[in-house]
């Protein structure tokens, strides 16, 4: 991927849509955290990595595409800002809505090449209350 | 119990991260990246036969101790960088200390430096902002 290439992915948009969490999923989610559950039909914090993803209109593999890299070593995390402005529950049906916000050609100090890729994502009550955010930093190695 | 600045936030562990249930997370997120589930993927990278924890269950881990520590619908952000990736079977434990409280309207907040230690060394560090329960006392 060129640097022009990869300027031109800020300001990308995702289809958008709506996705519902399922008792189902937050189960496993939560037992795979080793936790117990939940009480009240709350969703474990963490869902905010995959839900977001997918209730947009995406992948993690169709962002992998996008930010053209495959295989293993190809994909780092930088960090994560998730903001939760009200608890999550199963089966609310959540309007997501977002894009690539920011992405930077980089140079490691041993010469490799690697590219910031920062996408934003908001979540949206069926009310229209915004219920979380997201941004996500990963590291696209070239 | 007080909360007030330069509080030990009590530490949750993960005495043994299973792969299995990387596998069984690779499977909800539907994460093509095979490092998660393949031991020769994570083999050829030069880190032996061991795959690597999904980063969004090592910030997890941090999670479990904010609610463990302030209750189920506590957090209100999580800001985190990710180090050394976490292997299969490693001990990890989360940890925080209280570096400010505010007040948001009717609700105390908490922020909080955090962490998930290995062998004494963070491989997540960040910060965390959370509501303090009403049954807490709270100290500026």
């Amino acid at each position: 991927m060129s640097a022009d290439e990869l300027a031109e992915l800020v300001g990308h948009r995702f289809p958008g849509g709506t996705r519902v969490i399922e008792h189902w999923e937050n189960f496993l989610l939560t037992d795979c955290t080793g936790r117990d559950q939940l009480p009240d039909h709350l969703v474990h914090p963490v869902a905010l990595f995959h839900v977001p993803i997918q209730g947009v209109g995406t992948t993690i593999g169709e962002l992998f595409a996008l930010g053209k890299v495959e295989g293993a070593g190809s994909v780092g995390l930088d960090g994560y800002d998730w903001e939760y402005f009200q608890p999550l529950r199963e089966d609310v049906e959540y309007r997501f809505d977002g894009g690539v916000v920011e992405t930077e050609r980089c140079t490691t100090g041993s010469g490799k090449t690697f590219d910031r890729f920062v996408f934003s994502v908001e979540l949206s009550t069926p009310d229209g209350e915004i219920a979380a955010r997201i941004t996500n930093h990963w590291r696209l190695r070239r | 119990m007080t909360v007030e600045v330069g509080v030990e936030i009590p530490e949750w562990t993960m005495a043994d991260v299973d792969p299995q249930r990387m596998k069984t997370m690779a499977a909800i997120l539907r994460d093509p990246y095979p490092v998660h589930w393949d031991r020769q993927s994570v083999a050829a990278l030069g880190r032996g036969e061991r795959v690597i924890n999904q980063g969004p269950l090592n910030l997890s881990y941090i999670a479990n101790m904010l609610m463990a520590w302030q209750g189920a619908t506590c957090i209100r952000r999580l800001q985190v960088s990710f180090g050394d990736p976490v292997l299969d079977h490693e001990h990890v434990t989360a940890a925080g200390t209280v570096t400010s409280i505010e007040t948001v309207g009717a609700e105390q907040r908490a922020h909080c430096e955090v962490r998930l230690m290995r062998d004494g060394q963070p491989v997540v560090t960040g910060t965390a902002v959370v509501a303090l329960s009403t049954t807490t006392t709270e100290v500026s």
